[in-house]
């Protein structure tokens, strides 16, 4: 029995790794997509976008089985019941990962995406995704405080890109429609930084046991 | 062990203790029974004789408290009893020691006395005048005379059991003993039953056996970890679930980890086709793919591991390609500028000589033209040339007969060669130094100089300098030609000597090249065994340094 329960707790593990790696694809895609407008490479991001959220059923499942059936105590709970949450931050991080994708193609188009700090935002994003689901693969929590002090990165390039565009507004740019696009988008890393966060603070949860 | 022997060695004592009592007691208490019997015969013939001598009445001196006397007549009735009132008695002529002694004179019996209620033992004798004189006494008298005994045995038997206590003990001890010091590691060795001995030798031979089993997967263990370790690939192995059962250091180094922090296969990389590897491996399926890790490319190959049909694990093996697409990435390259450099000439020459043929056309154009298709003809002779020159370098044999080539006639040479070309951009080339003597092939060095120089003057700025000297040192000469030029940017220099390489993407045809010169020398180096030194300054020049060995 508790072998059992052993097994399905390295399946839950597995499972949260596969689908943070499938976030960050998400993630990634769309900054490419952002940034050289390749078609394929929407179809790519929404098909992962899917897959996401396929995960998500499979390992609310996964949770609710572990919590019927073996009544997990103190350490298993705490990482049961983190893993409930973070899969939805997970599965966010996806969804806005899709969102920005499906605005990217009219902001590359206009070729706006060059001339603010919004690759510099989207690298500090990604690696925050990066550092946060690291973290929890590695059941490292340094590594998670590193991701959640990312943050104060990617909020101060956020400002920057903001500060750009109204400097572009009052420049008088003409392509009114990229320029809002664009600050979405900024908007868009700014909440995937914040889900990775909470990720981040999940982790520390599940391994310490105290709230961040 | 110890335990059982002693609870059986002193059960055992303990049992032949109390049967031998037993025996013993059965023995006195036939031997007392005797006893009385011979007392109350001989007491029978003494009362027998008084009576005869005194009368009946004698008999009334006996009180019958420790021996009963009756006197019986002929016809059974008593006469005279010293327990018992004689008229409650009835005829006693039945009984066996009185019908004994009516027949053969003498009689005794052992019986229950319906008089005294208790266990008697009689004698009977015929007196000489007819009467029966019968003495009886109580069987209890066996027993007081045996529990007089009775305290010195309890004692015997007390010590008798603490004896047989303390020698079970250490009986069961001195037996354990040389079972206990058997040497588990040889047992064979040391004295011990002989009853032991088949069992020993069994135990020794499996011992023997059995080292030599694990002496074998020690060393399998340990050669498969040298293999294993040893090898530049990755090796990873995993179960159905996806933890890693095994793994060498090179699966670690190559997927950038320094130790393995989990269980699960996820853990060490979860990257698109490391996750499609492990699922389709464990879906019983064979399968490569490839994986970037940043600027590394490996191959991954995965094989199922099957029992009784069943997938069980995976073997993965991690191969790093890094080398091989970059050789792909410069042969692409090659084969792309190769067919960029032959066209471009071909496309002019051919366009050139598409209108002189449509005729109609003024005699200058046309001369113009020709010039044109001329120049390009050149271009492409030369690059052929160049190719040509470069295949045959590296392709020479590195064992062919080298003579001896002063590098000083040779700078010289190429100097001359080149001074035209130099007076004409104005450039004021320069030589220092004196007869060095190389071992090797004056035709490729003269090339490798003339590319040098050549570059020298093609990407030299107006009015500037070149520059070839020859410094001879005791380990080597080294020969190195600088110029005055544009310089090489730092992001380039590793790449200048490939074929076809040029600083200048557009191929233009400003500064006239093949994008050969330095491949050329970079062969030649080779063939030579000789090292290519390069240091640039953008803007300021480039120094070239082929530094030969002696």
């Amino acid at each position: 029995m508790r072998n059992r329960f052993e097994r399905q707790l390295e399946e839950l593990n597995n499972e949260i790794i596969t689908m943070g790696a499938l976030c960050e694809e998400a993630i990634e895609t769309s900054i490419r997509y952002l940034f050289d407008g390749n078609e394929e490479l929407k179809e790519l991001i929404a098909d992962t976008e899917k897959q996401i959220n396929g995960k998500e059923r499979d390992i609310e499942v996964l949770c609710m089985k572990l919590l019927m059936q073996q009544q997990p105590v103190a350490g298993d709970l705490r990482i049961i019941s983190s893993a409930l949450k973070m899969i939805s931050d997970l599965e966010r991080i996806g969804d806005q990962a899709l969102d920005i994708a499906s605005m990217a193609i009219y902001v590359e188009k206009s070729g706006m995406q060059t001339r603010v700090h919004i690759r510099d935002m989207a690298n500090a994003t990604m690696k925050m995704v990066q550092y946060s689901i690291e973290s929890f693969v590695k059941k490292d929590v340094e590594l998670a405080y590193e991701a959640i002090r990312c943050d104060d990165e990617v909020d101060r390039l956020f400002n920057t890109v903001k500060n750009e565009l109204v400097d572009a507004v009052a420049n008088g740019e003409e392509n009114g429609e990229a320029l809002i696009d664009l600050v979405m988008i900024a908007k868009y890393f700014e909440r995937i930084g914040d889900h990775a966060e909470n990720i981040a603070e999940w982790v520390i949860y599940s391994i310490t046991g105290e709230h961040v | 062990m110890s335990r059982r022997i002693f609870q059986a060695s002193f059960i055992t004592s303990v049992l032949v203790l109390l049967i031998s009592l037993g025996l013993i007691f059965g023995v006195l208490i036939d031997n007392f029974e005797a006893r009385l019997f011979k007392e109350m015969e001989s007491e029978a013939a003494y009362i027998s004789v008084a009576i005869e001598a005194q009368g009946i009445d004698y008999v009334d001196n006996f009180d019958g408290s420790e021996k009963r006397i009756t006197i019986v007549d002929p016809e059974g009735t008593v006469i005279k009893d010293t327990s018992a009132d004689i008229s409650l008695l009835d005829n006693h002529k039945e009984r066996d020691e009185i019908a004994g002694a009516m027949e053969k004179g003498v009689g005794r019996s052992e019986r229950y006395s319906d008089t005294l209620m208790e266990r008697n033992l009689y004698y009977a004798t015929k007196m000489p005048d007819g009467n029966i004189l019968r003495v009886s006494t109580t069987y209890g008298s066996v027993f007081v005379l045996l529990l007089g005994l009775l305290k010195p045995l309890i004692l015997i038997v007390l010590l008798a059991l603490v004896i047989s206590f303390v020698v079970s003990k250490r009986v069961s001890r001195a037996i354990v003993k040389p079972i206990n010091n058997i040497d588990p590691d040889n047992p064979a060795e040391g004295e011990v039953y002989d009853e032991l001995t088949p069992l020993l030798r069994k135990l020794s031979a499996q011992k023997v056996t059995i080292d030599r089993q694990i002496k074998d997967a020690m060393q399998a263990k340990e050669e498969f970890r040298l293999i294993t370790e040893n090898m530049s690939e990755g090796l990873l192995v995993i179960d159905a679930y996806t933890n890693v059962l095994t793994y060498n250091t090179a699966a670690l180094k190559l997927l950038g980890i320094e130790k393995i922090t989990g269980t699960s296969a996820l853990v060490l990389n979860r990257k698109k086709s490391f996750r499609e590897v492990v699922n389709k491996a464990l879906g019983g399926e064979r399968c490569e793919e490839a994986l970037r890790l940043e600027d590394k490319h490996y191959d991954l190959i995965a094989s199922p591991v099957f029992e009784e049909g069943k997938v069980i694990g995976a073997v993965i093996v991690i191969v790093d390609v890094t080398e091989r697409e970059k050789r792909e990435q410069l042969r692409r390259e090659f084969t792309s500028n190769v067919s960029h450099e032959l066209k471009t000439p071909l496309t002019s020459i051919s366009g050139f000589a598409e209108m002189i043929k449509a005729g109609d056309m003024p005699m200058e154009t046309v001369v113009d033209f020709s010039k044109s298709i001329y120049d390009e003809a050149q271009r492409l002779t030369g690059l052929v040339s160049d190719i040509m020159k470069i295949s045959e370098i590296s392709e020479k044999p590195l064992s062919d007969e080298k003579e001896e080539v002063d590098l000083e006639r040779v700078c010289k040479n190429v100097i001359k060669t080149l001074m035209p070309l130099a007076d004409k951009r104005g450039i004021k080339l320069s030589f220092e130094g004196g007869k060095s003597i190389v071992k090797g092939s004056e035709k490729i060095i003269t090339e490798m100089v003339f590319n040098l120089c050549d570059n020298a003057i093609k990407y030299n700025k107006a009015e500037g300098k070149a520059e070839i000297k020859i410094c001879e040192t005791e380990k080597d000469i080294r020969l190195s030609v600088s110029d005055t030029g544009i310089g090489i940017p730092a992001l380039h220099r590793e790449r200048v000597f490939e074929r076809f390489y040029r600083v200048d993407k557009s191929h233009s045809k400003e500064v006239d090249g093949t994008g050969l010169g330095l491949a050329i020398v970079k062969h030649g180096a080779l063939y030579h065994d000789a090292e290519i030194e390069l240091e640039s300054v953008l803007g300021e020049g480039t120094k070239i340094t082929l530094i030969f060995k002696k």
